[in-house]
Protein backbone atom coordinates (compact mmCIF):
# COMPACT_ATOMS: atom_id res chain seq x y z
CA UNK A 1 0.00 0.00 0.00
CA UNK A 2 2.03 2.60 -1.00
CA UNK A 3 0.87 6.37 0.94
CA UNK A 4 1.19 8.46 -2.00
CA UNK A 5 -0.83 7.21 -4.82
CA UNK A 6 -3.23 6.09 -2.06
CA UNK A 7 -3.45 9.63 -1.02
CA UNK A 8 -3.70 10.63 -4.20
CA UNK A 9 -7.18 8.42 -4.82
CA UNK A 10 -8.13 9.92 -1.51
CA UNK A 11 -8.01 13.64 -2.80
CA UNK A 12 -9.65 12.83 -5.93
CA UNK A 13 -12.62 11.41 -4.47
CA UNK A 14 -12.89 13.62 -2.10
CA UNK A 15 -12.60 16.60 -4.95
CA UNK A 16 -14.81 14.82 -7.23
CA UNK A 17 -17.66 15.50 -4.42
CA UNK A 18 -16.99 19.23 -4.37
CA UNK A 19 -16.67 19.68 -7.85
CA UNK A 20 -20.39 18.62 -8.44
CA UNK A 21 -23.99 19.12 -7.37
CA UNK A 22 -24.71 16.30 -6.31
CA UNK A 23 -22.08 17.05 -3.33
CA UNK A 24 -23.29 20.47 -2.33
CA UNK A 25 -26.91 18.68 -2.92
CA UNK A 26 -26.31 15.95 -0.09
CA UNK A 27 -24.87 18.20 2.21
CA UNK A 28 -27.46 20.88 2.07
CA UNK A 29 -30.00 18.14 2.64
CA UNK A 30 -28.15 16.82 5.04
CA UNK A 31 -27.81 19.63 6.90
CA UNK A 32 -30.96 20.89 7.07
CA UNK A 33 -32.44 17.05 8.41
CA UNK A 34 -29.66 17.31 11.38
CA UNK A 35 -30.43 20.65 12.02
CA UNK A 36 -34.23 19.65 12.66
CA UNK A 37 -33.06 16.39 13.77
CA UNK A 38 -31.59 18.19 16.71
CA UNK A 39 -34.10 21.05 17.32
CA UNK A 40 -36.61 18.25 17.87
CA UNK A 41 -34.97 15.58 19.65
CA UNK A 42 -32.49 17.53 22.18
CA UNK A 43 -33.96 20.60 22.49
CA UNK A 44 -37.41 19.23 22.92
CA UNK A 45 -36.23 16.52 25.04
CA UNK A 46 -34.36 18.80 27.55
CA UNK A 47 -31.60 16.09 27.77
CA UNK A 48 -27.76 16.67 27.69
CA UNK A 49 -27.84 13.43 25.56
CA UNK A 50 -27.52 12.91 21.72
CA UNK A 51 -27.88 9.34 21.68
CA UNK A 52 -31.55 9.79 20.51
CA UNK A 53 -30.29 12.16 17.75
CA UNK A 54 -27.96 9.63 16.47
CA UNK A 55 -30.26 6.84 16.83
CA UNK A 56 -32.36 8.62 14.38
CA UNK A 57 -29.75 9.89 11.96
CA UNK A 58 -28.84 6.04 10.95
CA UNK A 59 -32.21 5.96 9.11
CA UNK A 60 -31.17 8.71 7.03
CA UNK A 61 -28.31 6.52 5.69
CA UNK A 62 -30.38 4.12 4.78
CA UNK A 63 -31.56 6.33 1.96
CA UNK A 64 -28.39 8.55 1.69
CA UNK A 65 -25.67 6.10 1.74
CA UNK A 66 -26.40 5.38 -2.32
CA UNK A 67 -26.34 8.72 -3.19
CA UNK A 68 -22.80 9.24 -1.59
CA UNK A 69 -21.52 5.74 -2.82
CA UNK A 70 -23.67 5.16 -6.16
CA UNK A 71 -20.88 6.88 -8.59
CA UNK A 72 -17.99 5.48 -6.78
CA UNK A 73 -17.15 2.83 -9.25
CA UNK A 74 -19.79 3.13 -11.49
CA UNK A 75 -18.69 6.54 -12.89
CA UNK A 76 -14.89 5.25 -13.67
CA UNK A 77 -16.53 2.33 -15.61
CA UNK A 78 -19.20 5.06 -17.79
CA UNK A 79 -16.43 7.47 -18.07
CA UNK A 80 -13.79 5.12 -19.34
CA UNK A 81 -11.12 5.96 -16.30
CA UNK A 82 -11.85 3.17 -15.02
CA UNK A 83 -9.08 1.74 -17.49
CA UNK A 84 -6.71 4.51 -16.43
CA UNK A 85 -7.01 3.02 -12.98
CA UNK A 86 -6.32 -0.54 -13.88
CA UNK A 87 -3.44 0.51 -16.00
CA UNK A 88 -1.40 2.14 -13.83
CA UNK A 89 0.75 0.65 -11.60
CA UNK A 90 -2.15 0.66 -8.54
CA UNK A 91 -3.25 -2.63 -7.04
CA UNK A 92 -6.80 -3.20 -6.79
CA UNK A 93 -6.58 -2.68 -3.02
CA UNK A 94 -5.19 0.64 -3.64
CA UNK A 95 -8.07 1.65 -5.98
CA UNK A 96 -10.91 0.22 -3.69
CA UNK A 97 -9.28 1.79 -0.11
CA UNK A 98 -8.57 4.77 -2.27
CA UNK A 99 -12.34 5.38 -3.06
CA UNK A 100 -13.80 4.30 0.21
CA UNK A 101 -11.40 6.33 2.89
CA UNK A 102 -12.30 9.28 -0.10
CA UNK A 103 -15.89 8.59 0.69
CA UNK A 104 -15.81 8.32 4.23
CA UNK A 105 -14.08 11.78 4.19
CA UNK A 106 -16.96 13.40 2.90
CA UNK A 107 -19.04 11.65 5.58
CA UNK A 108 -16.65 13.26 8.06
CA UNK A 109 -17.80 17.00 5.90
CA UNK A 110 -21.23 15.18 6.44
CA UNK A 111 -20.59 15.03 10.00
CA UNK A 112 -18.96 17.85 11.25
CA UNK A 113 -21.57 19.58 11.84
CA UNK A 114 -22.73 17.46 14.87
CA UNK A 115 -19.52 19.38 16.23
CA UNK A 116 -21.88 22.26 16.60
CA UNK A 117 -24.74 20.26 18.44
CA UNK A 118 -22.00 18.91 20.73
CA UNK A 119 -20.74 22.41 21.39
CA UNK A 120 -24.29 23.25 22.90
CA UNK A 121 -24.62 20.55 24.96
CA UNK A 122 -21.13 20.22 26.34
CA UNK A 123 -21.55 24.14 27.53
CA UNK A 124 -25.27 24.59 28.03
CA UNK A 125 -26.02 21.00 29.48
CA UNK A 126 -23.48 18.50 31.58
CA UNK A 127 -23.54 15.16 29.97
CA UNK A 128 -21.01 12.16 30.39
CA UNK A 129 -18.69 11.83 28.39
CA UNK A 130 -17.83 8.22 27.65
CA UNK A 131 -21.98 7.40 26.78
CA UNK A 132 -20.87 10.36 23.88
CA UNK A 133 -17.43 8.70 23.08
CA UNK A 134 -19.92 5.39 22.36
CA UNK A 135 -22.61 7.27 20.50
CA UNK A 136 -20.01 8.49 18.36
CA UNK A 137 -18.45 5.38 17.71
CA UNK A 138 -21.48 3.25 16.81
CA UNK A 139 -22.14 6.22 14.78
CA UNK A 140 -19.05 5.92 12.35
CA UNK A 141 -18.68 2.63 12.26
CA UNK A 142 -22.17 2.30 11.44
CA UNK A 143 -22.16 4.48 8.52
CA UNK A 144 -18.55 3.75 7.64
CA UNK A 145 -20.51 -0.23 7.24
CA UNK A 146 -23.01 0.84 5.11
CA UNK A 147 -20.51 2.99 2.75
CA UNK A 148 -18.60 -0.30 2.45
CA UNK A 149 -22.11 -1.83 1.20
CA UNK A 150 -23.14 1.17 -0.61
CA UNK A 151 -19.39 1.13 -2.94
CA UNK A 152 -19.85 -2.72 -3.08
CA UNK A 153 -22.98 -2.41 -4.92
CA UNK A 154 -20.86 0.61 -7.11
CA UNK A 155 -18.71 -1.94 -8.60
CA UNK A 156 -21.89 -4.33 -9.70
CA UNK A 157 -22.90 -1.83 -12.20
CA UNK A 158 -21.59 1.21 -14.44
CA UNK A 159 -25.51 2.57 -14.42
CA UNK A 160 -25.09 4.84 -10.82
CA UNK A 161 -28.79 4.69 -10.72
CA UNK A 162 -28.68 0.74 -10.86
CA UNK A 163 -25.85 1.00 -8.01
CA UNK A 164 -28.07 3.38 -6.14
CA UNK A 165 -31.23 0.58 -6.34
CA UNK A 166 -28.29 -2.38 -5.24
CA UNK A 167 -27.19 -0.55 -2.03
CA UNK A 168 -30.47 0.22 -1.18
CA UNK A 169 -31.99 -3.02 -1.18
CA UNK A 170 -29.35 -4.68 0.48
CA UNK A 171 -29.42 -1.79 3.30
CA UNK A 172 -32.90 -2.19 3.46
CA UNK A 173 -33.01 -5.69 3.65
CA UNK A 174 -29.94 -5.98 6.31
CA UNK A 175 -32.49 -3.14 8.52
CA UNK A 176 -35.56 -5.11 7.60
CA UNK A 177 -34.20 -8.80 8.56
CA UNK A 178 -34.17 -7.35 11.94
CA UNK A 179 -37.98 -7.49 12.00
CA UNK A 180 -38.19 -10.70 10.17
CA UNK A 181 -36.06 -12.06 14.07
CA UNK A 182 -38.82 -10.57 15.86
CA UNK A 183 -41.38 -12.47 14.44
CA UNK A 184 -39.61 -15.84 13.95
CA UNK A 185 -38.62 -18.05 16.94
CA UNK A 186 -36.00 -20.48 17.62
CA UNK A 187 -32.08 -19.73 17.00
CA UNK A 188 -32.96 -19.12 13.09
CA UNK A 189 -34.61 -16.19 14.24
CA UNK A 190 -31.67 -15.08 16.93
CA UNK A 191 -29.31 -15.84 13.65
CA UNK A 192 -31.75 -13.08 11.91
CA UNK A 193 -31.87 -10.78 14.61
CA UNK A 194 -28.14 -11.18 14.75
CA UNK A 195 -27.65 -10.24 11.10
CA UNK A 196 -29.57 -7.00 11.21
CA UNK A 197 -26.94 -4.01 11.34
CA UNK A 198 -29.23 -2.22 13.69
CA UNK A 199 -29.23 -4.79 16.83
CA UNK A 200 -25.60 -3.68 16.55
CA UNK A 201 -25.84 -0.05 16.31
CA UNK A 202 -28.35 0.09 19.31
CA UNK A 203 -26.02 -0.23 21.96
CA UNK A 204 -23.48 2.03 20.89
CA UNK A 205 -26.39 5.02 21.11
CA UNK A 206 -27.12 3.63 24.54
CA UNK A 207 -23.89 4.50 25.43
CA UNK A 208 -22.75 0.76 26.14
CA UNK A 209 -19.46 -0.43 23.70
CA UNK A 210 -19.65 -3.85 23.12
CA UNK A 211 -16.48 -5.66 21.13
CA UNK A 212 -18.83 -8.06 19.91
CA UNK A 213 -20.70 -5.20 17.97
CA UNK A 214 -17.26 -3.53 16.85
CA UNK A 215 -16.63 -6.68 15.42
CA UNK A 216 -19.60 -6.74 13.27
CA UNK A 217 -19.44 -3.76 11.90
CA UNK A 218 -16.03 -3.70 11.45
CA UNK A 219 -16.14 -7.21 9.51
CA UNK A 220 -19.11 -5.62 7.38
CA UNK A 221 -17.06 -3.05 6.43
CA UNK A 222 -14.04 -5.78 5.01
CA UNK A 223 -16.36 -8.18 3.66
CA UNK A 224 -17.41 -4.97 1.54
CA UNK A 225 -14.40 -3.61 0.42
CA UNK A 226 -13.23 -7.83 0.05
CA UNK A 227 -16.50 -8.20 -2.32
CA UNK A 228 -15.35 -4.96 -4.20
CA UNK A 229 -11.79 -5.65 -4.84
CA UNK A 230 -13.34 -9.39 -6.51
CA UNK A 231 -15.55 -8.12 -8.37
CA UNK A 232 -12.77 -5.53 -9.38
CA UNK A 233 -10.42 -8.31 -9.97
CA UNK A 234 -13.07 -10.24 -11.62
CA UNK A 235 -13.41 -7.58 -14.50
CA UNK A 236 -10.21 -8.32 -16.03
CA UNK A 237 -10.97 -11.99 -16.72
CA UNK B 1 10.06 -5.05 -26.64
CA UNK B 2 6.70 -6.88 -27.09
CA UNK B 3 6.20 -10.47 -27.75
CA UNK B 4 2.75 -11.85 -28.15
CA UNK B 5 2.13 -16.05 -28.46
CA UNK B 6 -0.50 -17.62 -29.66
CA UNK B 7 -2.84 -15.21 -27.94
CA UNK B 8 -6.59 -16.38 -27.57
CA UNK B 9 -9.77 -13.98 -24.97
CA UNK B 10 -12.84 -15.83 -25.63
CA UNK B 11 -16.09 -14.54 -24.68
CA UNK B 12 -18.01 -18.17 -23.87
CA UNK B 13 -18.26 -19.52 -27.23
CA UNK B 14 -16.93 -16.05 -29.80
CA UNK B 15 -13.48 -15.58 -29.61
CA UNK B 16 -13.04 -11.86 -29.42
CA UNK B 17 -9.02 -13.01 -31.08
CA UNK B 18 -7.92 -16.19 -31.88
CA UNK B 19 -4.18 -17.40 -31.26
CA UNK B 20 -2.57 -14.38 -32.59
CA UNK B 21 1.16 -14.10 -32.76
CA UNK B 22 3.51 -10.83 -33.46
CA UNK B 23 6.42 -9.15 -31.97
CA UNK B 24 7.28 -5.72 -31.64
CA UNK B 25 11.28 -4.42 -32.15
CA UNK B 26 12.31 -1.82 -29.87
CA UNK B 27 11.81 1.43 -31.79
CA UNK B 28 9.11 0.38 -34.16
CA UNK B 29 5.86 1.49 -34.66
CA UNK B 30 3.33 -0.99 -36.09
CA UNK B 31 -0.10 0.07 -37.02
CA UNK B 32 -2.93 -2.55 -35.81
CA UNK B 33 -5.54 -2.26 -38.36
CA UNK B 34 -8.99 -3.85 -38.71
CA UNK B 35 -12.46 -3.42 -39.49
CA UNK B 36 -14.59 -2.93 -36.06
CA UNK B 37 -14.63 -5.31 -34.00
CA UNK B 38 -11.96 -6.93 -35.86
CA UNK B 39 -9.89 -7.19 -31.99
CA UNK B 40 -7.76 -4.35 -31.90
CA UNK B 41 -8.85 -2.80 -29.25
CA UNK B 42 -9.19 -6.66 -26.91
CA UNK B 43 -5.78 -6.90 -27.91
CA UNK B 44 -4.35 -3.98 -27.08
CA UNK B 45 -6.41 -4.05 -23.61
CA UNK B 46 -4.55 -7.53 -22.78
CA UNK B 47 -1.51 -6.11 -23.68
CA UNK B 48 -1.90 -2.93 -21.16
CA UNK B 49 -2.94 -5.39 -18.53
CA UNK B 50 -6.44 -4.27 -18.20
CA UNK B 51 -7.90 -7.52 -19.38
CA UNK B 52 -6.53 -10.85 -18.94
CA UNK B 53 -6.31 -13.32 -22.11
CA UNK B 54 -7.91 -16.72 -21.88
CA UNK B 55 -5.08 -18.41 -23.05
CA UNK B 56 -1.15 -17.51 -24.46
CA UNK B 57 1.13 -15.19 -23.41
CA UNK B 58 1.78 -11.81 -23.75
CA UNK B 59 5.47 -10.13 -22.52
CA UNK B 60 6.16 -6.32 -22.60
CA UNK B 61 9.50 -5.06 -21.74
CA UNK B 62 10.12 -9.43 -20.78
CA UNK B 63 7.17 -8.78 -18.43
CA UNK B 64 4.48 -10.86 -18.60
CA UNK B 65 1.32 -9.62 -18.55
CA UNK B 66 -0.60 -11.95 -16.33
CA UNK B 67 2.62 -12.82 -13.84
CA UNK B 68 4.30 -9.36 -13.70
CA UNK B 69 1.36 -6.57 -14.13
CA UNK B 70 2.78 -4.09 -11.91
CA UNK B 71 6.20 -3.85 -14.01
CA UNK B 72 4.16 -3.98 -17.41
CA UNK B 73 2.28 -0.83 -15.57
CA UNK B 74 5.34 0.81 -14.98
CA UNK B 75 6.89 0.71 -18.68
CA UNK B 76 3.54 1.24 -20.62
CA UNK B 77 1.90 4.09 -21.96
CA UNK B 78 -2.43 3.36 -23.17
CA UNK B 79 -4.48 5.64 -24.36
CA UNK B 80 -7.75 4.04 -24.61
CA UNK B 81 -10.61 4.68 -27.73
CA UNK B 82 -12.50 7.01 -24.80
CA UNK B 83 -9.26 9.10 -23.39
CA UNK B 84 -9.45 8.25 -19.45
CA UNK B 85 -10.14 11.78 -17.87
CA UNK B 86 -12.35 13.55 -15.60
CA UNK B 87 -14.82 16.58 -16.78
CA UNK B 88 -14.52 17.61 -13.33
CA UNK B 89 -10.66 18.42 -12.73
CA UNK B 90 -8.60 21.12 -14.69
CA UNK B 91 -5.97 19.19 -16.94
CA UNK B 92 -3.39 20.48 -14.10
CA UNK B 93 -5.16 18.75 -11.76
CA UNK B 94 -5.75 15.76 -13.53
CA UNK B 95 -1.82 15.57 -15.04
CA UNK B 96 -0.88 15.58 -11.07
CA UNK B 97 -3.18 12.94 -10.25
CA UNK B 98 -1.78 10.83 -13.14
CA UNK B 99 1.70 11.60 -11.61
CA UNK B 100 0.88 10.30 -8.24
CA UNK B 101 -0.92 6.99 -8.93
CA UNK B 102 1.81 6.60 -12.32
CA UNK B 103 5.12 7.00 -10.15
CA UNK B 104 6.55 10.10 -11.02
CA UNK B 105 9.15 11.00 -9.26
CA UNK B 106 8.33 13.91 -6.77
CA UNK B 107 11.57 15.68 -7.86
CA UNK B 108 10.40 15.29 -11.15
CA UNK B 109 6.81 16.10 -11.35
CA UNK B 110 6.69 19.39 -12.04
CA UNK B 111 9.49 19.51 -14.97
CA UNK B 112 7.58 16.26 -16.58
CA UNK B 113 3.99 18.08 -15.77
CA UNK B 114 5.69 20.97 -17.77
CA UNK B 115 7.36 19.09 -20.40
CA UNK B 116 4.38 16.88 -21.74
CA UNK B 117 2.13 20.60 -22.00
CA UNK B 118 4.50 21.76 -24.19
CA UNK B 119 4.91 19.02 -26.07
CA UNK B 120 0.89 18.23 -26.84
CA UNK B 121 0.71 22.10 -26.70
CA UNK B 122 -1.72 22.17 -24.00
CA UNK B 123 0.32 25.10 -21.78
CA UNK B 124 -2.33 27.68 -22.18
CA UNK B 125 -5.18 25.74 -21.13
CA UNK B 126 -3.62 24.02 -17.96
CA UNK B 127 -6.20 26.13 -15.97
CA UNK B 128 -9.11 24.78 -18.15
CA UNK B 129 -11.71 22.32 -17.21
CA UNK B 130 -11.60 18.84 -18.58
CA UNK B 131 -14.97 18.70 -19.35
CA UNK B 132 -15.17 22.58 -20.72
CA UNK B 133 -12.63 21.06 -23.55
CA UNK B 134 -13.26 20.24 -27.38
CA UNK B 135 -12.95 16.74 -28.51
CA UNK B 136 -9.33 17.45 -29.89
CA UNK B 137 -8.03 18.54 -27.04
CA UNK B 138 -9.78 15.57 -24.73
CA UNK B 139 -7.97 13.65 -26.87
CA UNK B 140 -4.57 15.48 -26.36
CA UNK B 141 -5.38 15.64 -22.60
CA UNK B 142 -5.46 11.59 -22.99
CA UNK B 143 -2.23 11.31 -24.96
CA UNK B 144 -0.67 13.67 -21.85
CA UNK B 145 -1.62 11.08 -19.42
CA UNK B 146 -0.17 8.24 -21.72
CA UNK B 147 3.37 10.10 -22.19
CA UNK B 148 3.59 11.23 -18.44
CA UNK B 149 5.81 8.61 -17.00
CA UNK B 150 7.48 8.52 -19.92
CA UNK B 151 7.50 5.29 -20.58
CA UNK B 152 9.30 3.17 -22.93
CA UNK B 153 5.95 1.35 -24.84
CA UNK B 154 2.66 3.30 -26.01
CA UNK B 155 -0.84 1.36 -27.05
CA UNK B 156 -2.22 3.78 -28.52
CA UNK B 157 -6.14 3.12 -29.61
CA UNK B 158 -7.37 5.02 -32.38
CA UNK B 159 -5.36 8.25 -31.17
CA UNK B 160 -6.77 10.43 -33.91
CA UNK B 161 -10.28 9.64 -33.61
CA UNK B 162 -12.64 12.60 -33.50
CA UNK B 163 -9.72 14.96 -34.31
CA UNK B 164 -9.84 17.81 -37.55
CA UNK B 165 -7.47 17.01 -40.45
CA UNK B 166 -5.28 20.01 -38.92
CA UNK B 167 -5.00 18.25 -35.90
CA UNK B 168 -4.56 14.61 -37.35
CA UNK B 169 -1.51 15.86 -39.42
CA UNK B 170 0.01 16.89 -35.69
CA UNK B 171 -0.95 14.35 -33.82
CA UNK B 172 0.47 11.81 -36.54
CA UNK B 173 3.72 13.59 -36.65
CA UNK B 174 3.85 14.30 -33.21
CA UNK B 175 3.66 9.89 -33.21
CA UNK B 176 6.24 10.04 -35.99
CA UNK B 177 8.58 12.06 -33.48
CA UNK B 178 8.02 10.30 -30.39
CA UNK B 179 9.54 6.53 -31.82
CA UNK B 180 13.16 6.50 -32.19
CA UNK B 181 13.33 5.36 -28.20
CA UNK B 182 9.73 4.27 -27.67
CA UNK B 183 8.18 1.41 -29.16
CA UNK B 184 4.40 2.07 -30.61
CA UNK B 185 1.40 0.30 -30.99
CA UNK B 186 -1.42 2.06 -32.66
CA UNK B 187 -4.57 0.97 -33.84
CA UNK B 188 -6.74 2.82 -36.13
CA UNK B 189 -9.14 1.55 -39.18
CA UNK B 190 -8.00 4.66 -41.47
CA UNK B 191 -5.81 3.57 -44.08
CA UNK B 192 -3.49 6.59 -44.55
CA UNK B 193 -3.02 6.51 -41.03
CA UNK B 194 -0.68 3.53 -41.16
CA UNK B 195 0.92 4.54 -44.17
CA UNK B 196 2.21 7.74 -42.96
CA UNK B 197 3.02 6.92 -39.55
CA UNK B 198 3.81 3.37 -39.20
CA UNK B 199 6.82 1.03 -40.04
CA UNK B 200 5.19 -2.18 -39.68
CA UNK B 201 1.66 -3.27 -40.16
CA UNK B 202 -0.76 -6.37 -38.73
CA UNK B 203 -3.79 -6.43 -40.50
CA UNK B 204 -6.48 -8.18 -38.49
CA UNK B 205 -9.59 -9.06 -39.30
CA UNK B 206 -12.20 -11.31 -37.19
CA UNK B 207 -9.73 -12.01 -34.40
CA UNK B 208 -7.18 -13.75 -36.71
CA UNK B 209 -4.10 -12.14 -38.32
CA UNK B 210 -4.63 -12.27 -41.79
CA UNK B 211 -1.45 -9.83 -42.66
CA UNK B 212 2.06 -8.71 -41.35
CA UNK B 213 4.29 -7.15 -42.95
CA UNK B 214 6.49 -3.89 -43.48
CA UNK B 215 3.57 -0.94 -44.85
CA UNK B 216 5.84 -1.30 -48.26
CA UNK B 217 5.59 -4.82 -48.58
CA UNK B 218 2.61 -5.21 -48.10
CA UNK B 219 1.40 -3.24 -50.77
CA UNK B 220 3.64 -4.87 -53.44
CA UNK B 221 3.26 -8.49 -52.52
CA UNK B 222 -0.14 -7.82 -52.79
CA UNK B 223 -0.89 -6.35 -55.47
CA UNK B 224 -0.09 -9.08 -58.15
CA UNK B 225 0.45 -8.35 -61.80
CA UNK B 226 1.66 -4.94 -63.05
CA UNK B 227 -1.07 -2.74 -64.11
CA UNK B 228 -0.48 -0.12 -66.39
CA UNK B 229 -2.77 2.81 -67.09
CA UNK B 230 -2.48 4.30 -71.22
CA UNK B 231 -3.91 6.82 -72.40
CA UNK B 232 -3.43 6.78 -76.07
CA UNK B 233 -4.41 8.77 -79.05
CA UNK B 234 -5.81 6.33 -81.94
CA UNK B 235 -9.29 4.17 -82.36
CA UNK B 236 -9.69 2.25 -79.15
CA UNK B 237 -10.22 -1.03 -81.09
CA UNK B 238 -7.22 -1.79 -83.36
CA UNK B 239 -5.18 0.04 -80.41
CA UNK B 240 -6.52 -2.86 -78.22
CA UNK B 241 -6.15 -5.51 -80.82
CA UNK B 242 -2.04 -4.57 -81.27
CA UNK B 243 -1.78 -4.62 -77.51
CA UNK B 244 -2.88 -7.74 -76.99
CA UNK B 245 -0.54 -9.48 -79.08
CA UNK B 246 2.36 -8.04 -77.69
CA UNK B 247 4.44 -10.49 -75.37
CA UNK B 248 4.09 -9.68 -71.49
CA UNK B 249 0.90 -8.40 -71.76
CA UNK B 250 -1.75 -10.62 -70.40
CA UNK B 251 -4.79 -8.62 -70.59
CA UNK B 252 -6.16 -5.00 -72.42
CA UNK B 253 -9.11 -3.46 -70.78
CA UNK B 254 -10.45 -0.36 -71.89
CA UNK B 255 -12.04 1.98 -69.64
CA UNK B 256 -14.49 3.43 -72.40
CA UNK B 257 -14.14 7.24 -71.57
CA UNK B 258 -13.17 8.66 -75.42
CA UNK B 259 -13.01 12.08 -76.32
CA UNK B 260 -11.57 14.18 -78.93
CA UNK B 261 -10.01 10.17 -80.16
CA UNK B 262 -8.04 10.22 -76.66
CA UNK B 263 -8.58 6.07 -75.05
CA UNK B 264 -8.03 5.14 -71.87
CA UNK B 265 -6.87 1.74 -71.08
CA UNK B 266 -5.60 -0.28 -68.31
CA UNK B 267 -2.99 -3.26 -69.59
CA UNK B 268 -2.31 -5.75 -67.22
CA UNK B 269 1.65 -6.61 -67.85
CA UNK B 270 4.20 -9.00 -66.28
CA UNK B 271 5.63 -6.14 -64.59
CA UNK B 272 8.83 -6.30 -66.81
CA UNK B 273 10.39 -3.65 -68.68
CA UNK B 274 10.34 -5.00 -72.13
CA UNK B 275 6.76 -5.21 -71.89
CA UNK B 276 6.62 -1.41 -71.38
CA UNK B 277 9.44 -0.68 -74.35
CA UNK B 278 6.81 -3.09 -76.24
CA UNK B 279 3.84 -1.05 -75.62
CA UNK B 280 5.49 2.01 -76.48
CA UNK B 281 7.07 0.92 -79.62
CA UNK B 282 4.04 -0.30 -81.09
CA UNK B 283 2.21 3.28 -80.31
CA UNK B 284 5.32 4.25 -82.37
CA UNK B 285 5.10 1.87 -85.20
CA UNK B 286 0.96 2.91 -85.67
CA UNK B 287 1.73 6.46 -85.52
CA UNK B 288 -0.41 7.17 -82.65
CA UNK B 289 0.26 9.44 -79.86
CA UNK B 290 0.71 8.70 -76.29
CA UNK B 291 -0.08 10.81 -73.13
CA UNK B 292 0.50 8.64 -70.35
CA UNK B 293 2.07 5.30 -69.31
CA UNK B 294 2.28 4.90 -65.80
CA UNK B 295 2.25 1.90 -63.39
CA UNK B 296 -0.37 2.09 -61.29
CA UNK B 297 0.02 1.39 -57.54
CA UNK B 298 -2.26 -1.18 -55.28
CA UNK B 299 -2.92 1.37 -52.57
CA UNK B 300 -3.06 -0.11 -49.33
CA UNK B 301 -6.66 0.72 -48.85
CA UNK B 302 -7.22 -2.26 -51.92
CA UNK B 303 -5.19 -4.39 -49.94
CA UNK B 304 -7.51 -3.64 -46.46
CA UNK B 305 -10.48 -4.60 -48.36
CA UNK B 306 -9.24 -7.62 -50.72
CA UNK B 307 -8.08 -8.97 -47.26
CA UNK B 308 -10.68 -8.23 -44.69
CA UNK B 309 -13.71 -8.64 -47.40
CA UNK B 310 -14.75 -12.04 -47.77
CA UNK B 311 -17.60 -11.34 -49.80
CA UNK B 312 -17.15 -11.63 -53.52
CA UNK B 313 -19.92 -10.05 -54.60
CA UNK B 314 -17.79 -6.80 -53.82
Amino acid sequence: MNSRKLFAIVNRELGAYFSSPLGYFVLFVFFLIYGLFFWMICTGSHAATMQYFFANTMFVFFITTPLVTMRLWSEEEKNGTAELLKTSPLTIWEIVIGKYLGACCFFLVMSSVTLVYLTFILVLGNPDLMPLLANYLGYFLGVMAFFAIGLFASTLSENQIVSAIISLVILLGLWVIGYAGNMVQGPFGDFLKYISVLSHTEDFFKGVIDLSHVFYLVSLIFLGLFFSVKVLESKRS
Amino acid sequence: MIEVKDLTKTYGNIAAIEKISFSVPKGTILGLLGPNGAGKTTTMRILTTSLAPTSGKATVAGFDVVTAPQEVRKRIGYLPEVPPIYSDMSIMAYLKFVADIKEVPLDKKANRIGEVLEMLDLGKMSQRLIGHLSLGYRQRVGLAQALLHDPDVLVLDEPTRGLDPKQILEIRKLIKSLSGQRTIILSTHILPEVSSTCDDVIIVDQGKIVAADSVENLSQRLAGGKILDLEIKGPSDEVTKAFEKIDGVSAVKSLGRESKGVSKLEVSTDGTLEAREALFNCVVKNKWVLYQLSPVGVSLEDVFLKLTTKDSAL
